[in-house]
């Protein structure tokens, strides 16, 4: 796999831990990663990014205009870094708003009764785009493993919940695909 | 795609050069924390605790005392390593220049986290540069896996010269992730020996002359054997590239995306210093050589031949901000006469950084705001910093200087004119054990009068809630309020920031004692525990807090209150976060309409 990915939002949103999930779990697959994340004085609120790079790379830092995804945690960071997204790139967000590859993450993690989970919601959708082929499950080991104690149950059930809305969407579609066969056939 | 195990682990930077001063067997790490440096000691005692290690390691109150204390078990031939970020080292810069002099017996390695950007620091100055000031070698690491192996290195060279040396890796280093290889844990623990030798640990300046004619063979053979490595050199290259630290890693990524490995001639530097000539044969036999490393031009400045030679010196690459590989794939282009190609903007705006909600700090701020609004306020380093959002820190220089420049008004106005207005310093706990309790001894001496507020949340928050003195530890806890009585202070309150009315109250007190007839220091503090690494999970009791029908829409809480938890509504009026608000309650004060209320 040869990928560019920027996540975008603000402090405590979670982007470092989501890194750190999506770096490790990677890590387990064998694949070969670099990432980075900024620290200090830009958290507390401020606008953070992380840049994962998967592939021979040596430096963690994307050039504008080469990230093949760019995730935004929050809508307005994410369309504020565009303009490291490449022509033709992906872009994640997490919005309530309707549209291609919108996912209101933080509505999924309230509903789950894990309030501060939307960014393994997103990244739970990422996960299932990104590597479709992989399970889900070094993700879901690593989420373990990182995850103090009382929070452990909420967050591994926050990843699944944005992985299944990835395949619950590909069987509507099958379905609706499945419709439209019986429909031509009939 | 097919799953495998990796033999290695994920680390970030700083936790690999962590695990390459455990391999390496010291038996001392100490450090103060500061970003990008604070997870290396961090995860120094993680380690410690998880492998039962036996390595005295210490949170010390500031970096020259961590300094001091590492070397010296260095003296006693046994392997340390000290950690601090780049203005640490300023701190820690006599110590520094003397034991270079002095020459270490254990392998001692100094490990000074530089900040290009800057992001989180008031200079992006390069600690290479103190490294030749000092006249001891500094390696400059790439990414985590190499930044673990001259650890190593590090220590190695160290003992084999008997001179300190330092690493100096930058943030992209420290803050990046990748996979490590881990080795074996050596497990030295050399009996400690002091051997005594007063012309060395003791010299007199006579006998400085000699250590410093010794420190120079060292560094003269060590520069012997210290040579640029050849990463691709392809025959009848255009341009040669001499790059070290991260700027290397950039360099190499974008050669291969520019398609330039026929064009371009790569070499690596893992010590910028001291270099070998061998650097000016390079230059010569290339029609030019670009230079690229971070933050100021070390490797440059050792280059005898400057012919072709392009970097910092000749401007070819800007003298400050950090080196992206945008700039390194334009100075590339540009270089080698190819096309610019569409040059992009990077993202502009974003959101500035503030104090968490319900940060005990933003109470103390806003009663500072209330109680003496024609005041003074000098600043320090640390959260509280932020306190600029709110209007209530007016300087902001280095550790400690708070007190200091409180001291500096006061005698600025006395001799310049009749009135003193209010002056307010502000102090986190953990800088005023750093750097603030030298200046309070002095400031009371001297007779300087004025309002110092500690603001104690008992935790160095800013980078991730490192101890302090006043915490527990394997020796007694201090009080601060026993080190303020101590420095021969007699107003001393301590009051909880979330009572607003209290703390303003004793803010004009403490104003009135210092301007009226008694005059002196006053000190409060203002004590909470930090709510993400104090008290965690605090709800204070009462009600939630909910915005009521007398709000007038007037936005004096969304603008200056800044809580990220109390926020503009679409409707244009102020609503709570729920999942953001901790109930601190700070806000009811606020609002001229008492608005903000509880249920």
């Amino acid at each position: 796999m040869d990928l560019q990915m920027v996540i975008a939002g603000l402090g405590g949103e979670g982007i470092i831990f989501m890194t750190r999930v999506l770096v490790e779990g990677l890590y387990r697959c064998g694949q070969p990663v670099i990432s980075t994340e900024t620290h200090g004085m830009a958290m507390r609120g401020g606008s953070v990014i992380s840049q994962i790079k998967i592939g021979d790379y040596q430096s963690p830092l994307i050039r504008y205009g080469e990230a093949d995804l760019l995730v935004g945690t929050s809508l307005e960071e994410a369309h504020r870094n565009l303009p490291y997204l490449k022509e033709g790139g992906i872009i994640i967000k997490n919005t309530p708003q309707k549209g291609v590859h919108c996912i209101d993450a933080s509505a999924i993690a309230h509903k789950i009764g894990n309030p501060r989970g939307g960014n393994l919601v997103l990244l739970g959708y990422v996960l299932a785009h990104l590597v479709p082929a992989i399970s889900i499950e070094p993700f879901l080991e690593v989420t373990g493993e990182l995850t103090p104690e009382k929070f452990l149950t909420g967050n591994l059930k926050a990843l699944q919940e944005g992985w299944q809305v990835v395949l619950q969407g590909n069987k509507e579609e099958d379905k609706a695909e499945e419709g439209n066969q019986a429909a031509r056939e009939n | 795609m097919k799953q495998r195990r990796s033999v290695g682990k994920v680390l970030m930077g700083n936790e690999a050069m962590a695990w390459g001063i455990i391999e390496a067997g010291a038996t001392a790490a100490t450090s103060y924390p500061g970003t990008p440096a604070s997870e290396i000691m961090e995860t120094v005692c993680r380690i410690k605790e998880e492998h039962s290690l036996n390595i005295h390691t210490e949170w010390s109150v500031n970096e020259k005392v961590a300094f001091e204390v590492a070397l010296t078990n260095s003296y006693l031939g046994r392997r340390s390593a000290v950690m601090m970020k780049q203005m640490g080292l300023n701190v820690a810069l006599d110590p520094l220049m003397s034991s270079a002099y002095t020459g270490v017996r254990g392998g001692f390695v100094l490990i000074a986290a530089d900040d290009p950007g800057p992001y989180s620091s008031q200079t992006e100055q390069d600690s290479r540069y103190l490294a030749t000031f000092a006249k001891i070698p500094v390696f400059d690491p790439s990414c985590p896996q190499e930044a673990k192996e001259m650890v190593k290195r590090a220590f190695e060279l160290s003992e084999e010269y008997e001179i300190p040396v330092m690493m100096r890796p930058t943030s992209w280093v420290c803050h990046s992730r990748q996979g490590v290889v881990l080795d074996k844990i050596e497990g030295r623990n050399e009996t400690p020996s002091f051997k005594k030798d007063p012309q060395r640990w003791a010299a007199t300046p006579r006998f400085r002359y000699l250590l410093h004619k010794e420190l120079n063979r060292k560094i003269r053979e060590i520069s012997l054997r210290n040579h640029p490595s050849p990463i691709s050199a392809p025959g009848g290259a255009e341009m040669a590239v001499v790059a070290s630290g991260v700027p290397y890693a950039y360099a190499y990524d974008v050669v291969k995306a520019m398609g330039l490995e026929e064009r371009v001639a790569l070499y690596k530097v893992d010590l910028p210093y001291p270099l070998g000539q061998e650097i000016d044969e390079l230059v010569q036999i290339h029609p030019q050589t670009l230079i690229l490393e971070e933050t100021y031009p070390v490797i440059e400045l050792q280059i005898g031949c400057r012919e072709g030679v392009r970097g910092r010196l000749d401007l070819t690459i800007p003298s400050e901000g950090e080196l992206t590989p945008d700039i390194i794939a334009h100075l590339f282009a540009t270089l080698l006469g190819e096309g610019v190609g569409e040059v992009r903007i990077p993202p502009e705006g974003g959101r500035k950084p503030s104090l968490c909600p319900g940060c005990p700090h933003r109470a103390a701020f806003w009663a500072l705001k209330k109680a003496l609004p024609q005041g003074i306020y000098p600043g320090d380093i640390g959260c509280y910093t932020l306190g600029l959002n709110l209007k209530a820190v007016d300087t902001c220089l280095c550790m400690g200087a708070s007190v200091n420049q409180a001291a500096g008004l006061y005698h600025s106005f006395k001799q310049g004119q009749k009135s003193v207005p209010p002056i307010v310093a502000t102090i986190g706990d953990s800088t005023f054990f750093h750097a603030g309790i030298t200046g309070l001894i002095n400031a009371v001496h001297q007779g300087a009068s004025f309002v110092l507020l500690i603001l104690d949340n008992g935790t160095v928050a800013m980078t991730g809630g490192q101890p302090t003195p006043a915490g527990g530890g394997p020796g007694k806890s201090i009080q601060i309020e026993e080190v303020v009585r101590g420095c021969g202070v007699d107003f001393i309150r301590t009051v909880d920031p979330y009572d607003i009315p209290l703390l303003i109250q004793l803010l004009k007190e403490a104003d009135h004692y210092a301007r009226g007839e008694e005059k002196g220091v006053a000190v409060i503090i203002a004590r909470h525990p930090c709510l993400i690494y104090g008290a965690r999970d605090e709800k204070k009791g009462g009600g939630e807090i909910f915005i009521g029908e007398e709000c007038d829409l007037c936005g004096l809480c969304t603008e200056r209150f800044e809580c990220p938890a109390l926020c503009k509504g679409p409707q244009g009026g102020p609503i709570i976060i729920k999942t953001l608000c901790t109930n601190c309650g700070a806000c009811l004060y606020v609002c001229p309409q008492g608005a903000i209320k509880r249920v």
